[in-house]
């Protein structure tokens, strides 16, 4: 039987393929990246408001409760019972005062300390727990929180950096525009289960020059694409990344000649969906962030959302979205976030796109694990650039993969 | 109120037509089945549950449906597949000018060799008005179940 290749090529501008289909190369990825020093992505504030609301997500494989707590802090809490292992919480969202596993009635707070155990005394004098059974001991595991601007993040690890480290200053610049203090309005949810390795999704991201290539719309109506006054920005470790962009035009010119799918003469019918106000400092009208490891924060015009990627195994990830706006909003901006919300998501005009072609790429790659990707485009560097025909954000994300999966 | 028999087949018959016609890829006739003045929306049952306003794909006007149509037919990149609508029994209610009607759905997708699935299971809820003589689907609310959707929704609903 042949041994899985697990050795990276001798050169950064090539992506062996086993990365993205080892089974022992993925279950490496949830202890040294998702269970690892890294600030996991879990939600936003605003979908938990009040004391006692609380959200079922995911790290890595397990299955995570974040609850607000009655002192108004953000908790996050395995969702698994002390006692059996069962996973406590089913319901995607809703409200507890107290978090009670339906088994035998272990019941814990919204921190996660075991309140009480059914038959503790035992009954009639019978059983109960031996004298020196100690509830503080037996409760809930309990994560490590960060909460920036209403975006919330947890670790597994002791040896995380603080948040504000972790970021590096450039990335929190670019957090900070975009989630700014004001306090955040819930639009709502989506999801969707892409067949390919959680990877594809933060590379797509990065990987600025398919937009203008792959996303037809895109293309034809400037948003986002490669003659477009644009940055490629990463944070020290290279594993952040925020692109930015300004809108172009519908017009012919160096960049959009060389596009076989550009189309001049293509009109919106309702030109209401590409109605966008300037809304942040600065002109950038796209801003597209990858915090490593599981979330995208993005801004495309006024529409405004984060992706959090939930790996399913090497082959398989599911991707959560969350719309939001701010408490500010007027009505009509709200109907702009969600018109403009046609754009993303499981039916987005452009992102209908990238799910197919990251599973096609997974089919494409999956029989082939020791072949690599290319990704030369701009050079073989790893430094930021000015424009977006370029993969340097492919390089650079991968030298910090290398260094965190120690490969 | 109880609707009259021959308005209620003629309700069915437009519910029929819908999802015939885009079984049959003529989405240029998608937008024909709107009035004039329209919302179209397939929003997931836990958003329109919890009362929160974000839909997969909204379309409140002609023009967004005609841009639709021709971003499923012309624009987005997808694989050959074949996507077959089922429906439930059609339950109207509302006045003559003004009917309601509640219907259920599944689409099974059949992407080129690979095994059909479940691509989406669901309700429509239907405002239909009668405009030049013909039922029309003044607001067309696509509330699914699927929570989490088998990669994307390539086509209307």
């Amino acid at each position: 039987m042949a041994e899985p290749l697990c050795t990276w090529p001798d050169r950064n501008d090539r992506v062996p393929y086993w990365i993205y289909t080892d089974q022992g190369n993925y279950e490496r990825e949830l202890e040294n990246i998702f269970y690892g020093p890294v600030w996991n992505y879990v939600g936003l504030e605003c979908e938990i408001p009040k004391p006692g609301d609380y959200k079922r997500t995911q790290i890595g494989d397990q299955s995570v409760i974040v609850v607000r707590d009655i002192d108004d802090g953000v908790n996050v809490l395995v969702n698994r019972c002390a006692h059996r292992g069962v996973k406590i919480c089913e319901q995607d969202s809703g409200s507890f005062n107290e978090i009670m596993c339906p088994y035998h009635q272990w019941t814990y707070d919204l921190k996660g300390n075991l309140l009480g155990v059914p038959f503790h005394r035992g009954v009639s004098g019978n059983g109960g727990m031996p004298e020196n059974f100690n509830l503080q001991e037996n409760g809930l595991d309990k994560l490590e929180v960060h909460v920036r601007n209403g975006g919330i993040f947890a670790t597994m690890s002791d040896a995380t950096p603080p948040f504000q480290d972790y970021m590096g200053k450039r990335i929190l610049g670019y957090y900070d525009r975009q989630l700014d203090g004001r306090i955040l309005k819930l639009l709502g949810h989506s999801r969707q289960r892409i067949g390919a390795n959680w990877k594809l999704m933060l590379e797509n991201i990065k990987d600025t020059h398919h937009a203008s290539l792959l996303h037809v719309f895109f293309v034809t109506f400037g948003l986002f694409r490669v003659d477009n006054e644009s940055r490629v920005e990463m944070d020290q470790t290279g594993l952040h990344t925020a692109l930015s962009s300004i809108r172009g035009a519908q017009e012919l010119n160096d960049g959009t000649a060389q596009m076989r799918s550009f189309d001049s003469k293509l009109n919106l019918n309702d030109p209401n969906l590409l109605d966008a106000v300037h809304e942040f400092p600065g002109d950038q009208t796209v801003v597209m962030q990858t915090l490593w490891p599981n979330v995208i924060l993005q801004q495309q015009s006024n529409t405004l959302a984060t992706r959090q990627i939930v790996p399913q195994g090497p082959n398989a990830f599911e991707l959560h979205w969350t719309f939001f706006g701010y408490e500010t909003d007027d009505e009509e901006m709200t109907e702009r976030r969600l018109r403009q919300a046609n754009l993303m998501g499981p039916a987005g005009l452009v992102s209908i796109d990238d799910g197919q072609i990251l599973e096609r790429t997974q089919e494409g790659i999956r029989a082939h694990p020791n072949c690599e990707g290319v990704v030369e485009l701009g050079g073989r560097e790893t430094d930021d650039t000015d424009h977006m025909v370029t993969e340097v954000a492919l390089r650079a994300f991968y030298k910090g993969y290398r260094k965190v999966m120690g490969l | 109120m109880t609707l009259p028999p021959l308005l209620q087949s003629e309700i069915e018959k437009l519910i029929n037509e819908y999802v015939l016609v885009i079984d049959d890829g003529e989405l240029d006739r998608w937008p024909q089945f709107f009035a004039s003045v329209c919302l179209y929306k397939i929003i997931s049952k836990e958003n329109f549950d919890a009362g929160l306003p974000l839909a997969m794909l909204l379309c409140d006007s002609q023009g967004m449906l005609k841009d639709r149509t021709e971003a499923f037919t012309k624009l987005n990149v997808f694989g050959p597949r074949t996507w077959r609508h089922i429906l439930g029994a059609v339950h109207t209610t509302g006045t003559e000018s003004r009917i309601l009607a509640r219907t259920n759905f599944v689409i099974f997708e059949t992407l080129a060799g690979k095994d059909t699935h479940i691509q989406c299971a669901g309700e429509y809820r239907d405002v239909i008005v009668r405009e030049d003589k013909t039922l029309k689907f003044r607001e067309r609310l696509c509330v699914y179940d699927t929570t989490m959707i088998p990669n994307s929704i390539v086509w209307p609903i």
